[in-house]
Parts: C-alpha cells; structure tokens; sequence
C-alpha cells in the first residue's frame, strides 16, 4: 500500500508544515521539500510547483521572510525565516489541527484506521 | 543574488514562466530562486548515481504545468491582481503623460489667446513651445512605468501615450466619418499626421529613450 498522502489532502496542511519547520531554523526552498520528505518517510512530498507558491503566500502574508545567502557550498540560496507573526501564528494553527484530527477521529476513526 | 547558477536552469526557469507579468526585479528573483531549487535536484539525482539524462528527465518532472505555475505565482505575488500591475506598469504612467501633455497644449492655447500675443502665429506660440516641453511629459511617463518595473515596451508606450492616444482618436474619427476634410485631404491628412503625430512623438520619444536602458536589477 502506498503511503504518499494525496495532493488535496498534503496542501492543507503546507501552511503548518513549513512554518513548524521554519520555527526550528532558516531555511531554503530545496531544503524545506527534502526536510519535510526526509521527517515523514516521503508521505508528503512537495514539488517546486507545490511549495513556493505556498512560499510567496506566507510571505505576502509576513509570516516568513526570505533573504539571499549563501549555503555551505557556496551558492547563492534564498532563506526563509518565520518572522514574529509568523511565530504567533504557529501556536493557534497547531491547536487548530490538534482539533481538526480529533474531530476527524471521531468521525471516521482516524486513529485505529 | 544566485550568480553561481547553473545559467541552464535560469535560461530554463526563464524560459518556462515568461507568461509570469511581474515587476522586473521580482520576476528575476523567482527565476534565480527556482533556477537553484532545479539545480539542487539535478546534484542530488547525480549524487545518487542516475545518469545526466536521468537527472535531467527527473529534474523536468518536478513541474508538470509551468503555465499554470507562472500563474500561481503571479496571483500569490501580485496584492492587486493582473489588472492592477498593467495598470501600474502602463496606464496611470500613459495616463500622467498623456494629462501633462494634453495640460501643457491648453496652457500654451490659453497663453497665445492673450491680447499682447495676439498677432504671432500659432506655430511660434503653441506648437514649438509644446514640442520643446513634450520631451518631458514623455519622460514622466516612462520614468513613473520604470519605477513601478514595467518592462521596456510598457515604458515605451506609457511615454508615448500622449501621441498613441492622438492617433487611436484620429483614426476612429477619421474612419468614422465624423471629421470631413473640406481641402483635398491628403495635404490635411498629411499635415495632421506630421504635426499630431510626427513630431510630437519624436519629442515624447527624446524624453522616453534615458529610461529605457535596462536597469541591473531587469537585466
């Protein structure tokens, strides 16, 4: 059975996603889609079509803000660090899916499935 | 920013989302910025062993619909919307050269109706006068379309609204049958284009050309 999650349900959760990783450290485009494949043993996978455009809302939105640096090879990379409104958000949005999975249990057995 | 990458995948990237309308400097930051991710994974493929062909092949599977993808990108960036980044890179520019111009033709009419200018012509006091100021109207235009990141053909036509705008009316009326040329109309015709058109364009065109030149960050 494969345990890729669906494109529909994955997107929801890319706000939660990235903003959890980004509270730990800065970091760039390449490294938030292979952090998040690498934590969840590949069942969410986002793509360059996926992820940036979700990058540049939480951006526009001030949650997180890029800058170019370099990366410990010496490339050029634009880093993404969760600004204090970005932190603010983390807390309640974490609650939210906290809810969210508990309702979802309830309904249709989450859990135990 | 981003000037170790590979300029393959920038001449991809650029390539891929020239459907992508955004400010210049903007633009070439989301290119620079997924122009790397692209060449990040190619390494990654490398160092797993796949060959450059199968790097590559892997690579353009990560996006399926580039168009689509310009379009994300472009709702997501852009606060007001398509429309309002037009009307930032072209019309309120052509707008303020076409009102400065226009403002600037009715000062000097005004001006020349005075008793004491009376008796000079019409060329020396309204025309000559406009088309030595009308470098600057074109100016502000391509200047303000500049500032705002419009590309070199929206600063082109942002500076020379004024005299686009002239010769859309002139057509419509000329076609329309509205405006009948009682003279052979071919010495009239001629004269309206040369006067209208002609040269005031040439003069927007003077003030236009310094804010043309690609600025660093567009290049």
């Amino acid at each position: 059975m494969t345990k890729r999650v669906r494109s529909k349900i994955a997107r929801g959760s890319t706000e939660l996603v990235i903003l959890a990783l980004l509270a730990e450290q800065s970091l760039y485009g390449f490294e938030i889609s292979k952090r998040i494949e690498e934590r969840t043993g590949g069942i969410l996978c986002f793509t360059l079509a996926s992820l940036y455009p979700m990058l540049y809302e939480l951006e526009k939105r001030g949650w997180i803000a890029g800058r170019w640096e370099a990366n410990q090879a010496g490339r050029d990379r634009r880093y993404y660090g969760l600004t204090p409104a970005g932190k603010k958000q983390l807390a309640p949005l974490r609650r939210e899916w906290n809810f969210f999975f508990q309702a979802l249990d309830l309904l249709a057995g989450v859990t135990n499935g | 920013m981003a000037d170790k990458v590979t300029k393959d995948w920038t001449a991809l990237v650029q390539e891929q989302l020239r459907p992508l309308d955004l400010p210049a400097d903007e633009r070439q930051e989301v290119i620079a910025e997924l122009a790397a991710h692209l060449e990040d994974l190619y390494d990654e493929q490398i160092q797993k062993g796949l060959s450059e062909s199968e790097a590559r092949k892997k690579v353009m599977n990560e996006v399926v619909q580039w168009r689509s993808l310009a379009q994300n990108i472009q709702r997501t960036k852009l606060k007001e919307g398509i429309m309002n980044a037009r009307t930032k890179h072209l019309w309120l520019p052509g707008l303020v050269s076409l009102a400065a111009a226009m403002g600037l033709l009715m000062m000097l009419t005004q001006i020349s109706l005075q008793p004491r200018f009376l008796g000079r012509s019409p060329l020396q006091m309204v025309l000559l006068p406009w088309l030595v100021l009308l470098p600057l109207c074109g100016g502000a235009g391509a200047y303000l379309s500049r500032r705002g990141g419009g590309y070199r053909w929206a600063r082109l036509a942002a500076g020379l609204f004024p005299t686009i705008v002239l010769l859309v009316l002139g057509s419509i009326l000329t076609l329309t049958r509205l405006v009948v040329l009682a003279r052979p109309s071919w010495w009239y015709g001629s004269l309206a284009i040369a006067l209208g058109i002609v040269l005031p364009s040439a003069a927007l065109l003077v003030g236009t050309l310094p804010f043309l030149k690609t600025t660093k960050a567009a290049s």
